[in-house]
């Protein structure tokens, strides 16, 4: 009898093992290859470390010189803040409408689709290197377009006015991902609604508003989320389209990293940087869903509570 | 019952086989990193050149790998993030044995001291280098690596301008006031050609050369880049060269010029020696004359050089030791002279560089240049340094700001 519970218990703590088994190819490659470099990121934050010799202890002193004695600190966190706010918001308009585009039943609409997708697959380097030939202000074909219709274009990567403006146009190129999430969602959507909106009378732009914008919300969520935490991490195009000039007007955050850690060599005062970087962007994502239940409208929600007022009455 | 039996085996032999393939692949890999796989001895040899330049090294290494049985070089290319590469292996004590070498100051606390090695070696091989070129491949007074090629600034024109223009060709001892009159007769704004053509982001290193033409230098003698980066003689350059852009006989570009100067619309630019291939390349029929010098100065170039290195952690220094001998050998400058001007006095003899028309250039500016060195060896935080006066050269050049050279420097020496 004893026995049996024994064997019985065994069985059931491999039972409960045996999934996480199955899954245990990702579990090893998180530990190894996030958490660990994380958790080791963190502790290299509390030293000195310049790569080529050993580290040293030196406690809070990598925060307290990031906070009172880094200008450039605060001017990064300004210029990434800044381009945060230009960027979420205009990727997040062009992909809805591209993806509004994208679900309109015209001809060849599956080649659009294919063209508007494929930024999102072309490498950040290439993409850097197309945008490099377009912007040059005196060989680039922006300006020369421009000036066909008599407008004399900005020096876009040499003004240091114009450069954020020119990292902020090459990053929303790249809204592919954003905008197949959206056309996935406005496709799921019953056409019974349009058609019973149409009838009332509904206009397409009422259509839309009324029907459309409320019911992707949850996807609207989702993607300002992710667009606010790339936005944050922005590093590939300012690395290889300005390398943070003209006159550091794109010196992002994450090149301020990058150039810490790689090029002055210190490393443990980089790991701080990114530990604060990483706070504020854990607290931008947690204001998002804080404030996710006055405006994120979930269906389901809704039928539920429908269900069980229904059985109340 | 039976069932559980065969799903707790089936979990064993998973777990098993996951735990044999890690053990495996440590296995495998430790031997060829220990480096002692059938008694050779396998020394890893980082490079940053790529394509042609890369074959040719590999063929070099063969031949070094077939000359010594019991060593094996490996070559491992790193590419263009071969700084960012070499300075992870470092914190991970798993830097290469022999590595290619640029920035010493840098790296100066991961490389083994050379100088007992080359004392061993003799005088003679010590002297057969060019002399300006050991300051360069050293850091607080050790050597720490062989010198493998180098370069100096020269100024490249575009003789088919010159010849349009009637301008005469310059020739070596020329003054900057010869530059800035044959730039004006050379410029020709129709034609959107312009006279001269510099960076508008020059990096602070190779900067440095024009403030010792005119007699200073970014830091004194202790390091201070008060008085000196900000001094008459430096505010002078910048002043020049911005009056240049001023006057609107030259222009700044975004990367070196080489790219203007091969699209023929620049008469004169100023770089080292790797613009020559592309130039020919691109079909422009150029000549190189040594920098001009200042009114009561000279013409100095900063040297920029590339060594080879002995990580201070190889547990294989001996065999590191060899290698590195050949790749500074007479034969190994022989094989690379295509692409990288020769170090070595007898190889620049026998080969009667000192009568190429382009390259005696180069060696006469190495001549010309001793006794100068860079702030990067003169100061702990030349990061940092760099990163400030680059911005200070911007702002000067930018034409959105074009700030006061004085003002900029002075903030500069802040």
């Amino acid at each position: 009898m004893e026995q049996a519970v024994a064997r019985h218990k065994r069985v059931r703590i491999i039972g409960k093992l045996t999934p996480y088994l199955f899954i245990s190819p990702w579990i090893v490659g998180l530990l190894l290859f996030t958490i660990g470099p994380l958790v080791f990121s963190l502790v290299m934050s509390f030293f000195d470390w310049p790569v080529t010799s050993a580290p040293k202890f030196v406690g809070l002193e990598n925060y307290t010189k990031m906070f009172t004695n880094d200008p450039q600190f605060y001017k990064s966190l300004a210029i990434t803040l800044k381009f945060a706010v230009l960027y979420v918001p205009l990727s997040l308009i062009t992909s809805l409408i591209l993806a509004m585009l994208i679900s309109q039943p015209v001809k060849g609409v599956k080649i659009f689709r294919t063209i508007f997708y494929l930024p999102a697959v072309v490498s950040g380097v290439a993409v850097s290197i197309i945008w490099g030939w377009i912007f040059n202000s005196k060989y680039g074909i922006l300006n020369y377009a421009l000036s066909l219709l008599g407008i004399e274009g900005p020096k876009w990567l040499i003004d240091p006015a114009s450069a954020i403006v020119t990292i902020v146009i090459a990053s929303a190129w790249g809204v592919g991902t954003m905008m197949l999430i959206f056309y996935t969602n406005i496709k799921g959507i019953s056409p019974d609604l349009y058609e019973s909106a149409a009838i009332d009378g509904a206009g397409s732009i009422r259509q839309f508003t009324s029907i459309t914008l409320p019911l992707i919300t949850p996807t609207l969520f989702f993607n300002l989320i992710t667009s606010t935490i790339s936005a944050l991490q922005q590093l590939t195009l300012v690395l290889l389209l300005t390398n943070g000039g003209p006159l550091k007007s794109t010196y992002f955050y994450g090149l301020f990293v990058y150039n810490n850690a790689f090029k002055h060599h210190k490393l443990g005062y980089a790991s701080a940087n990114a530990w604060f970087m990483f706070i504020i962007i854990l607290l931008l994502t947690a204001l998002i869903f804080k404030s996710s239940s006055a405006w994120v409208f979930y269906e389901n929600e809704v039928k539920h509570e429908r269900k069980r007022g229904g059985k109340k009455k | 019952m039976q069932k559980a039996k065969g799903k707790s085996w089936f979990i064993v032999v998973i777990l098993a086989s996951l735990f044999l393939s890690a053990c495996g692949g440590g296995g495998t890999a430790e031997p060829a990193q220990d480096g002692k796989s059938a008694g050779k001895v396998t020394v890893r040899f980082a490079t940053w050149d790529s394509e042609e330049n890369l074959s040719l090294q590999q063929q070099l290494i063969d031949k070094f790998n077939e000359a010594h049985p019991d060593i094996n070089v490996s070559l491992e290319a790193y590419g263009s993030e071969y700084d960012t590469k070499i300075a992870a292996g470092m914190g991970a004590k798993d830097a290469p044995d022999v590595m290619y070498m640029w920035n010493y100051p840098t790296y100066k606390d991961a490389l083994e001291p050379l100088d007992e090695y080359i004392g061993k070696e003799g005088a003679e091989f010590k002297n057969n280098y060019y002399e300006t070129l050991w300051n360069y491949n050293s850091a607080n007074g050790k050597i720490l690596g062989l010198p493998v090629g180098y370069t100096t600034h020269v100024i490249y024109y575009n003789k088919d301008l010159f010849d349009k223009a009637g301008v005469p060709y310059p020739k070596g001892g020329w003054t900057w006031d010869d530059l800035q009159a044959s730039a004006k007769k050379l410029n020709n704004p129709e034609e959107s050609i312009s006279g001269f053509a510099f960076s508008g982001k020059p990096d602070p290193y190779d900067f440095e050369m024009f403030l010792w033409g005119n007699g200073t230098a970014y830091v004194d003698k202790e390091g201070n880049l008060q008085g000196s980066v900000n001094s008459e003689k430096s505010i002078e350059v910048l002043t020049m060269f911005q009056n240049m852009l001023k006057e609107g006989y030259a222009i700044t570009t975004e990367g070196s010029g080489s790219t203007e100067m091969k699209s023929g619309k620049v008469a004169m630019f100023s770089n080292g020696a790797w613009s020559i291939g592309s130039l020919k390349e691109a079909g422009i029929n150029f000549g190189v004359v040594e920098l001009p010098a200042f009114h009561d100065g000279s013409a100095v170039s900063i040297v920029s050089s590339s060594g080879i290195s002995m990580s201070k952690d190889s547990k294989k220094k001996e065999a590191a030791w060899e290698f590195i001998k050949f790749w500074t050998s007479e034969e190994a400058n022989k094989a690379r002279i295509d692409y990288e001007l020769p170090v070595l006095k007898s190889v620049v003899e026998s080969e009667k560089l000192q009568q190429d028309e382009r390259k005696q250039v180069f060696y006469n500016m190495l001549e010309q240049s001793q006794d100068y060195t860079p702030a990067s060896y003169k100061v702990e935080n030349w990061s940092e340094i760099s990163d400030r006066l680059g911005l200070v050269f911007e702002q000067i050049f930018n034409p959105s700001t074009m700030t006061d050279p004085k003002a900029a420097l002075d903030e500069a020496a802040q």
